[in-house]
């Protein structure tokens, strides 16, 4: 007896303006359960707006998002305010770009997990709930960090603040839009390496936006390429790196080192403990 | 060193305004008819007004009026700009147009005028705590305008930062997210605006005071008490008659004072992700 298939937890098929200005057209493409699908494209290219058409936030900044967009099975676009609300945070969570940018400089980190918790919750958190949240994202769950305001936060505890914030009510699929680009390449290849083992231990889809094929490639089950409003190729991260078809991929490709194009899929190095960062001898 | 002995001033004129009734040495509608014009004695240390009244009690009382009720009009209009300002922002559809055009409009009306039409209107005869509810609940009505704007403008910014699109995509209610992440940077702002408002309505009510259109007598005010500053033969013979503005002039330097001060402004420190 064949296997049943594999419901996708996203897919999507929708076109995204702003008046009339089409920045995605007919963009189509579907995320099973548990899988990373990562999205490359240029600076200006669309990425995060498909990122906010995808939560259903695009009205808010100004666009316009027509087509469909399914997820578990439900289709998000006819939703109401309030029924998106309940989506967002809960079954999609999201990591935006930059933690400078993202988390209120005023707010502690105590008071920033509390809120995301009432928005899905209506009884106290569990004891120690947020302690072992912030040990998943390898970050001290004490009470004198959770006392610390996010503006006095280093970059990379703030990016992993963000992760946690994310994942608090285990989505079923997180977005992340270029959750990397802000960080040095030791934190960055931290972060990576956090995602994957969010990956694999809350088996939540992720959809990993990003304009580095490179930083990516090791992370993702598939790659997306996005072109000037759609997306022109698709495939494993090997198929992408050894035998692009489109010429913007052929390009993109290109234009990375020729060591590093030859040795893909690459792994994210980093010395020292899992994720958690190194430990260099003072100088 | 400035900024603390203008807050201890001001504190002290608020304590004592507060506790008028229990130092004022008589009510401040107590006439005695026989010691009109008094000069100063033991139990009137500034005398008495034309109509026996003691003008050091009736300081008190003015005082009590002014420092209580200032204060409370500016925050009605500070809590009217922060709600007006609110849906503008916040994508009430056709709420943006429809505020900024009241707030043109409100901006540019001679609300003076229209006072002094209003009470125009009003008998002769009206009571005093109708004239206070009027001086005061006009000024704190008519003076959102200008917070609205400031407060429109800084909520604009909120809405597009980081922090609160970060909010949405949390679940996040909007009041929520108005209240969790908006409030602490329009609490130094709202607090500004307090600061700007509350010289600018002391002045108004001396200025309606001045002019017979502000708290109506016998209850007095630091607007209707500087009335008596009209008859120069008055001041000459009691000197103490320019308490009421000294004491005005003396709050009204000691906010000033306070407007400059670094060290009592809320949140001043800039705080940034390193």
């Amino acid at each position: 007896m064949a296997a049943a298939p594999v419901k996708p937890v996203l897919e999507f098929r929708l076109t995204a303006r702003y008046g009339a200005h089409v920045v995605l057209r007919e963009v189509h493409a579907a995320i099973d359960p548990g899988q990373i699908v990562s999205l490359i494209g240029l600076s200006g290219s669309g990425k995060s707006t498909l990122a906010m058409a995808l939560l259903r936030l695009l009205e808010y900044r100004g666009g316009a998002v027509t087509g469909s967009i399914v997820l578990e099975g439900r289709e998000l676009t006819g939703l109401s305010g309030a029924a998106m609300r309940g989506i967002r945070g809960n079954r999609i969570g999201y990591v935006p770009q930059s933690p400078a940018a993202a988390l209120n400089p005023k707010l502690k980190v105590s008071t920033l997990l509390r809120e995301t918790w009432r928005a899905h919750a209506t009884a106290k958190p569990p004891e120690d709930a947020f302690a072992s949240l912030l040990e998943s994202v390898r970050l001290p769950g004490t009470s004198g960090f959770l006392n610390q305001r996010a503006g006095e936060l280093s970059t990379g505890q703030g990016q992993r603040l963000l992760i946690a914030l994310a994942i608090m009510h285990k989505p079923a699929l997180l977005l992340a839009d270029e959750p990397t680009s802000a960080l040095d390449a030791i934190t960055q290849a931290a972060v990576l390496r956090l995602f994957r083992d969010l990956n694999r231990r809350l088996g939540t889809a992720i959809l990993f936006i990003s304009h580095d094929l490179l930083s990516v490639a090791a992370l993702s089950d598939r790659v997306e390429i996005l072109h000037e409003g759609g997306l022109v190729e698709s495939g494993a991260p090997a198929q992408i790196f050894h035998s692009p078809r489109h010429p913007f991929t052929q390009a993109l490709v290109a234009a990375m080192p020729r060591d590093l194009r030859s040795s893909s899929p690459l792994e994210p190095e980093v010395p020292g403990p899992e994720a958690a960062g190194p430990e260099f001898p003072p100088p | 060193m400035i900024q603390r002995l203008a807050l201890a001033v001001l504190l002290a004129v608020a304590a004592i305004a507060l506790l008028a009734p229990a130092i004022a040495p008589a009510p401040y509608d107590y006439q005695d008819r026989e010691k009109t014009n008094a000069p100063p004695d033991r139990h009137s240390p500034m005398g008495t007004d034309e109509l026996g009244r003691d003008r050091f009690s009736r300081l008190l009382y003015g005082t009590r009026v002014s420092v209580l009720l200032v204060p409370a009009a500016a925050l009605l209009s500070v809590v009217l700009a922060l709600l007006l300002s609110l849906p503008a922002v916040w994508r009430v559809p056709l709420a943006a147009p429809a505020v900024s055009g009241f707030t043109t409009i409100s901006l540019s009306l001679p609300w003076l005028f229209l006072y002094i039409i209003l009470r125009a209107e009003l008998p002769l005869n009206t009571s005093p705590s109708t004239s206070v509810i009027l001086t005061f609940g006009l000024m704190g009505v008519s003076g959102w305008a200008v917070p609205a704007r400031v407060f429109t403008a800084a909520m604009q910014q909120l809405r597009d930062s980081g922090w609160v699109l970060q909010a949405q995509t949390s679940g996040m209610r909007t009041w929520r997210i108005v209240l969790v992440h908006g409030w602490p940077h329009l609490r130094s702002l709202a607090l500004a605006q307090l600061r700007i408002l509350v010289p600018v309505y002391i002045l108004s009510e001396a200025n309606l005071g001045l002019l017979g259109l502000g708290v109506a007598p016998p209850l007095p005010s630091w607007g209707n008490l500087i009335q008596d500053l009209q008859h120069p033969d008055v001041v000459r013979a009691n000197p103490w008659v320019l308490a009421p503005l000294a004491l005005l002039i003396l709050v009204m330097i000691c906010i000033e004072c306070l407007q400059t001060s670094p060290d009592i402004s809320p949140e001043s420190s800039p705080v940034s992700l390193r």
